[in-house]
């Protein structure tokens, strides 16, 4: 550590104020912040809402994906060993794993610290840590069969579009990682939905399979359940995670560890997470109550909402960013409850999607500061004028 | 009943003027700057597609669609080609009505809302719906439903692009996008949000 404080140190000159790499000083600070605390505290939005540095902030959000990373490696290894027929060993299926996922990672962090690089030489702010929890995220949410131009061309609209053309981390009204996302999702949607992409599979006619969301688009009644089953989904599979999906959102468990940490270390906000689950809850148990014998959803519990698809993801890391959610207690009730709701209504009656946790949040994230305004309004108006 | 929720809804979200059909835009862009003419604007706009949807409804299907003329003995006429300037007209007309009445009832609002009042008659989202209106032969009742709607919906839109607006001035954004630039990326990314509903209903 001394030695690279010395060699950091010695470096310093060069990026000074006047001298000859004065342009590159925002790398210059990203390597130093990365051994040591910046003596300075961050001064803009979302560190505005709370008294935690940035960095602190974001490592956090990191060490909370851990689990999820990892998991979702031998996650993924074990459903492409298990299409091909063979024989399914840990160590075997986390090198699968960390085959498939770890190009996409490499290339989600490779272009998208380009693109930040690019903006802070040019514009002159700092390179942000914002970003590590981005370019993390998304590859979370793809499919282990995307192609890895896909996710270059997603990271790069997230990290421009998303977030720099506003001014950098704070400033954007998006996820960015959902923007990437849905960028993908409507640009490329056969390597992003359907049947056959959520199994990283080598074998050509391996058997893939539908997951429990796709199998409620097509199926009828009572069928269901048993389809469910049939497909080896219990209970226990789709909550705990052994399932085809995208990489990181398979486990409900692990997601619901994240969430209880995020809440007690305070970086993301329990109002919207509970006002998520009573959102999902209240709309699946009313979607159950008015569909007919024949709708897909009629046999199977609300609270199956909750383990299903990539709502527990979603409602722990995506809803809950600090910069795109609203700052105020009861704006975040009504956000997170009607992505709950949204997420619902798009499973149940849009047949164009299985899936509609990444909308949902996107959708909320416009309203966030209308919230806000509102719940402001509401507040400012009870108050007693200060004759 | 839920065929006229389902049709509100489906204007209201599915097939919001604004952000589906990319009506409206200019007075959007122009006056979302401030939370509260955005406010006005929007109710002023609900409130003229309100009365201008079924008042073009009645033109249309008794003075210029083929064989409206029946009731006065001419059954060949035929004044369909007069669409476009008879409901613009009569929207031209409205305005000024509502104007009037805004003017003699509630000066305030009257001053509030300044030269937006008159110009909602040039604002394509009032012709497009009523030309909608037409193409997709609603019935009397369903063209004041679509009509509330749409106006709904524009009003959603352009206030949220308002709040969205007031944040946006702790934002940092490069100077070539300042103003419409970063406005019209804006109307894009909530226009991709909006596809959530897309493929729900008709």
């Amino acid at each position: 550590m001394k030695n690279v404080k010395q060699a950091l140190d010695r470096l310093e000159i060069y990026f000074h104020k006047g001298a000859k790499l004065e342009r590159f000083h925002p790398l210059y600070e990203a390597t130093r912040t990365i051994f040591f605390v910046p003596g300075e505290a961050t001064v803009c939005m979302p560190a505005l809402r709370d008294s935690l540095d940035l960095k602190r902030f974001m490592s956090l959000v990191i060490l909370a994906l851990i689990p999820q990373t990892l998991f979702g490696m031998v996650n993924v290894g074990t459903m492409a060993l298990m299409a091909e027929g063979g024989a399914v060993s840990w160590g075997h299926a986390l090198y699968r794993g960390v085959e498939v996922f770890l190009p996409m990672l490499v290339v989600s962090y490779g272009v998208g610290l380009a693109w930040e690089g690019l903006f802070a030489v040019v514009r002159g702010h700092k390179i942000s840590e914002g970003f590590l929890v981005t370019g993390l995220l998304f590859p979370l949410t793809l499919p282990p069969t995307v192609p890895l131009w896909q996710v270059a061309a997603g990271i790069s609209f997230g990290v421009v579009v998303g977030k720099e053309v506003f001014g950098g981390t704070g400033r954007n009204i998006l996820n960015p990682a959902l923007t990437a996302r849905a960028f993908l999702f409507f640009s490329y949607p056969i390597s992003m939905s359907g049947d056959s992409v959520w199994i990283a599979t080598r074998a050509v006619d391996a058997v893939t399979g539908a997951t429990p969301l796709s199998l409620t688009l097509g199926a009828r009644g009572d069928m269901v359940p048993e389809a469910m089953i049939r497909h080896g989904y219990t209970f226990w599979n789709v909550f705990s995670g052994g399932i085809p999906g995208s990489v990181g959102e398979t486990s409900a468990l692990l997601c619901m560890v994240s969430a209880v940490f995020l809440c007690v270390v305070g970086v993301a906000s329990f109002r919207i997470i509970v006002g998520g689950v009573i959102g999902a809850l209240v709309m699946g148990f009313a979607a159950a109550l008015v569909s007919t014998e024949l709708s897909p959803w009629h046999w199977i519990n609300p609270w199956h909402h909750l383990i299903m698809g990539g709502f527990a993801f979603g409602i722990t890391f995506m809803a809950t960013d600090p910069v795109s959610a609203p700052g105020t207690n009861g704006a975040r009730w009504v956000y997170g409850f009607f992505i709950g709701v949204l997420t619902v209504i798009v499973r149940v009656y849009n047949t164009a999607y299985a899936e509609g946790v990444m909308l949902a949040i996107l959708f909320m994230n416009l309203f966030s500061p209308m919230l806000e305004i509102i719940e402001i309004k509401l507040r400012t108006g009870k108050r007693v004028p200060n004759v | 009943m839920s065929d006229l929720f389902g049709l509100f809804f489906n204007s209201v979200f599915v097939g919001n003027i604004l952000l589906a059909y990319f009506l409206g835009m200019c007075s959007f862009v122009a006056v979302s700057k401030n939370l509260r003419t955005a406010v006005g604007l929007g109710l002023a706009v609900v409130f003229v597609l309100t009365i201008t949807s079924p008042a073009n409804w009645f033109i249309y299907h008794f003075l210029l669609a083929p064989g409206a003329l029946s009731w006065a003995g001419l059954p060949d006429v035929d004044l369909n080609f007069l669409k476009y300037i008879a409901f613009i007209a009569t929207i031209a007309a409205m305005v000024q009505v509502v104007e009037m009445i805004i003017d003699r009832y509630s000066p305030a609002l009257y001053a509030n809302l300044g030269v937006f009042l008159p110009l909602i008659a040039v604002n394509c989202a009032i012709l497009g719906t009523s030309l909608f209106m037409v193409e997709r032969n609603y019935t009397f009742v369903e063209s004041v439903v679509f009509g509330f709607g749409s106006g709904t919906g524009w009003m959603l839109a352009i206030i949220t692009m308002a709040a969205i607006r007031v944040r946006m001035r702790y934002a940092n954004v490069p100077v070539g996008l300042r103003g419409f630039g970063i406005t019209m990326i804006v109307s894009g990314l909530m226009a991709m949000s909006f596809m959530i509903f897309s493929g729900m209903g008709t």
